[in-house]
C-alpha cells in the first residue's frame, strides 16, 4: 500500500532517438559501457507508422516523437490505440517558429497552410493519434526547463485516475535562426516511455521496474549523469533531462531520483525492480 | 470531496471582468470590430482587448503576458489566490495554464526588430518568454505560487483541459488547490495562419448560421481558483465531469461524424453521473467555420433533447483559441449566478438540418448543469460539465 500522494506504476516500454543512438537497446549498451559512445547523428528517423506522403511533409519533432512513441509501444507490447498520451516539449518546434516569424516579416505574410497547422504544439500528438488511429486523450504540455518532471506528474496522475496505460513522449529539436543564442540547444532528442498500472496481468513480467512517484516539498537540482559524454545534450535539451531516469533504468538497481519540479517542490521517483 | 470553483474572472473583447461580460451578454453587445491589429491588413473582424498594449512588464514583456497581467488583476482574484496560498502554503498550490500562442507575439516582434547583423537585440533576450510554457512561468512569478506548474498547448482545447489536469492532481493529493487559466492573444501568426487555411470571415462571425463564412479571431485571459470541498454546503460551482479524446482523423479538420467529440462528451457525462437530458445548457465550440458547426451541431442535436439549450458565444469576443476553453467555461458556469443563458449572437437562420434548441436571444432560466465543448487542431477534444453547488 502506498501513501496518499504517492503513485505507483510500471515501466512497460522505452524508445529513444538522439545523437549517437537510435533505439533503447543502443543507449542502454552505451550506459553500461558495453560499446563506445559515438555521438554521430543517426540518419532519419523515418517512422513507418506515418504514411510516406505525410511523412515527407512532417516536421522533425513529429518524426522524432512518433518514432520513439512507436518504439516504446512496440517494446511494451501495447497497442497505441489503448494508450492515453502526453507529449511534451520544452521549447516547441523552433524550426517552424523561425519560419513563421521570418515569413510574417515579409510584405505578403503568406504562410503555408500546412506549416501553420504543423505549428501547433500538439502536432506530434496529432500525427501520432492520426497515424495509429488512437482516439484516447492526447495531451501536449510544456514546462520549459522542468518539462520532463511535469510530464511525468501529469501522465502518472492520468494513469492512476483512469487505470489505463499511458505513453509519455519528450522531444526537443535544435534552436534555429536568431533564437539560437536565446534557447541554446543544438541537439535533437526524443524519448518515450510506456507506463502501465501495476496489476496481476503484468506482475509476472520478468525484470520489470516499478516507479513510485511523489511530490516532495523541497526544491532539487538536476542529478549528475554518470555518462559524461551525454552532458551537453542533458544540460541544453529540456527533453533530454529524462536521461537521469533512463540511466538509472539501464543500471537496473533500486534507486531514488529527485527531479526539479517547481521553485519549492521536486519530483521523487523511487525505482524498484 | 468535490472540485469547487471558488473564484473566477475573465477579460476578452466583450468586457474586462465578469461584470462587464455579463452586461455585454444581457445587452447583446458584441466586442468584435473591424481588424485594426497593428501590422495586419487582413479584411476580417477581430475581438481585440485594447488596454493590453499599455502594459509594461520589463523582462516578462510580451502581449500575451500583458493580457495575463490584466486578467490576474481582475475582481477578487488576487485575494482569492492569497487565501489559498495562506490556507495550504504556496508550494501546495498548482498552476495549470492553457495557451496556443504562448508568447509567440514577442518572438514575432523580436524578428521584426533584429539588429543589423540579424541577431536578436538584448531586450528580447528572454528565454523565459520565447517558449510554450511562458504563460505559467509568468503567472508563477506574479502570484508567487511555488507548487507544480504546467502549460497545456493543445491548440483550441488547451484551457478546457486545464480543469481536467488540476482535478486529477487535486484528487490524488499531489496539490491541495490550483489556479487554472488560459491566455491567448492576437498576433500575426494566428491572423495570417488561419487566413492561409481560408478560415477567416470578412464579416462578424455567425456560428451555426446557414450563411456563416468563417471565424473571427479574438484574445482573452481567464482564471479560475479550484479548491476541494463539500459540494452540498459550499454553494460554489462544481467541476462535475470532464472528457478528453482524439479524433484520429486530420490535423485541421474535424472527424466528419464528430466521433472524438462524442467520446469526450460521453466521458464528461459519465464522470458527472448525468444523463444528457439533465444538461440545461451547452456552450458549444461553435467557431463559425463550415466544418466545425455542421459536425458539432449535428452531433449535439443527436445526443441531447430539445430541453437542452445550446449556443456559441463567439459572436461576443471571437475565437480566443487556447483561451476559449476557460472563457466559455466561465460564461457557462456564470449562468448559475445570473440565471441568464446566453443566446447565439449573430444567428439569423439556423443551418438547414440542424435540430438544436438554439436562438440569438438570451433566455432567463435557472440552470443546474452546464456543459462546454472545446475542440482543437490535431483532433484534440475536451468537454467539461459544471454543476450548481
Amino acid at each position: 500500500m502506498t501513501k496518499p500522494g504517492s503513485l505507483r506504476c510500471r515501466i512497460q516500454g522505452l524508445g529513444v532517438w538522439g545523437p549517437g543512438f537510435s533505439n533503447w537497446s543502443q543507449l542502454h549498451d552505451c550506459f553500461l559501457k558495453k560499446v563506445d559512445f559515438d555521438e554521430t547523428q543517426p540518419n532519419g528517423p523515418k517512422p513507418e507508422v506515418i504514411p510516406a506522403n505525410e511523412r515527407r511533409r512532417a516536421p522533425l519533432p513529429v518524426k522524432l516523437a512518433v518514432e520513439t512513441s512507436s518504439q516504446a509501444s512496440e517494446h511494451a507490447g501495447i497497442s497505441p490505440q489503448q494508450l492515453n498520451c502526453v507529449f511534451s516539449s520544452g521549447f516547441g518546434d523552433i524550426d517552424i517558429t523561425d519560419y513563421m516569424c521570418r515569413t510574417l516579416n515579409t510584405e505578403t505574410k503568406q504562410l503555408s497552410p500546412t506549416k501553420f497547422h504543423n505549428s501547433v504544439h500538439n502536432a506530434p500528438a496529432g500525427y501520432w493519434t492520426i497515424s495509429t488511429h488512437c482516439m484516447q486523450s492526447a495531451n501536449s504540455v510544456a514546462g520549459f526547463e522542468v518539462s520532463t518532471s511535469v510530464t511525468l506528474l501529469e501522465a502518472v496522475a492520468q494513469l492512476t485516475t483512469s487505470g489505463e496505460p499511458a505513453l509519455l513522449t519528450f522531444c526537443d529539436v535544435p534552436a534555429k535562426g536568431p533564437l539560437i543564442p536565446v534557447l541554446v540547444n543544438q541537439l535533437p532528442f526524443s524519448a518515450s516511455i510506456v507506463l502501465a498500472p501495476v496489476s496481476q496481468d503484468n506482475d509476472s513480467k520478468n525484470g520489470a521496474i516499478d516507479i513510485t512517484l511523489s511530490v516532495v516539498a523541497e526544491p532539487a537540482e538536476w542529478p549528475d549523469l554518470a555518462m559524461t559524454s551525454l552532458q551537453t545534450l542533458y544540460q541544453h535539451n529540456p527533453s533530454a533531462r529524462i536521461l537521469c531516469l533512463l540511466e538509472a533504468l539501464a543500471m537496473g538497481d533500486n534507486a531514488e531520483i529527485f527531479m526539479p519540479l517547481s521553485a519549492e517542490t521536486s519530483l521523487k521517483l523511487a525505482l524498484k525492480r | 470531496m468535490a472540485i469547487l470553483i471558488s473564484d473566477y474572472d475573465c477579460v476578452c473583447a466583450a468586457g474586462s471582468g465578469m461584470e462587464e461580460i455579463r452586461s455585454a451578454i444581457e445587452t447583446k453587445k458584441s466586442g468584435l470590430r473591424i481588424n485594426d491589429f497593428p501590422g495586419s491588413d487582413l479584411d476580417t473582424w477581430i475581438g481585440r482587448v485594447t488596454e493590453v498594449d499599455q502594459q509594461s512588464l520589463g523582462p516578462w514583456q510580451s502581449r500575451n503576458n500583458a493580457l495575463a497581467e490584466i486578467g490576474l488583476n481582475l475582481g477578487t482574484l488576487a485575494e482569492s489566490i492569497d487565501r489559498i496560498k495562506q490556507q495550504y502554503s504556496s508550494r501546495r498550490v498548482g498552476i495549470v495554464m492553457g495557451s496556443s500562442t504562448s508568447s509567440i507575439d514577442r518572438t514575432e516582434t523580436a524578428y521584426k526588430d533584429l539588429d543589423p547583423d540579424g541577431a536578436v537585440k538584448s531586450e528580447y533576450h528572454q528565454p523565459q518568454v520565447h517558449n510554450p510554457h511562458a504563460p505559467s512561468l509568468f503567472v508563477a512569478d506574479r502570484t508567487e505560487i511555488t507548487g507544480p506548474a504546467m502549460t497545456i498547448n493543445t491548440a483550441c482545447s488547451s484551457s478546457a483541459k486545464v480543469f481536467a489536469t488540476a482535478a486529477r492532481w487535486m484528487e490524488l493529493g499531489l496539490i491541495d488547490a490550483a489556479l487554472v487559466g488560459g491566455v491567448d492573444t492576437l498576433c500575426l501568426s494566428v491572423l495570417h495562419g488561419f487566413h492561409s487555411l481560408q478560415l477567416v470571415s470578412e464579416k462578424p462571425c455567425r456560428p451555426f448560421d446557414a450563411d456563416r463564412d468563417g471565424i473571427n479571431l479574438g484574445e482573452a485571459a481567464g482564471f479560475a481558483v479550484l479548491v476541494k470541498g463539500d459540494a452540498e454546503t459550499a454553494g460554489l460551482p462544481v467541476l462535475s465531469g470532464y472528457g478528453e479524446s482524439s479524433d484520429a482523423h486530420h490535423m485541421s479538420a474535424p472527424h466528419p461524424q464528430g466521433l472524438g467529440a462524442k467520446i469526450a462528451m460521453e466521458q464528461a457525462l459519465q464522470l458527472a453521473d448525468l444523463a444528457p437530458e439533465e444538461i440545461d445548457y451547452i456552450n458549444l465550440h461553435g467557431t463559425a467555420s463550415q466544418a466545425n458547426d455542421t459536425v458539432e451541431g449535428t452531433l449535439v442535436g443527436s445526443m441531447f433533447p430539445a430541453s437542452t439549450i445550446c449556443s456559441s458565444t463567439k459572436g461576443w469576443m471571437g475565437h480566443t483559441l487556447g483561451a476559449a476553453g476557460i472563457t466559455e467555461s466561465l460564461i457557462a458556469l456564470d449562468a448559475f449566478t445570473t440565471d441568464v443563458i446566453p443566446g447565439n449572437l449573430n444567428l439569423s437562420q439556423l443551418e438547414e438540418g440542424l435540430t438544436l434548441s438554439i436562438s440569438s436571444d438570451n433566455k432567463q432560466q435557472s440552470v443546474s448543469h452546464v456543459m462546454t465543448n472545446s475542440f482543437g487542431f490535431g483532433g484534440n477534444n475536451c468537454s467539461l460539465v459544471f454543476s450548481r453547488g
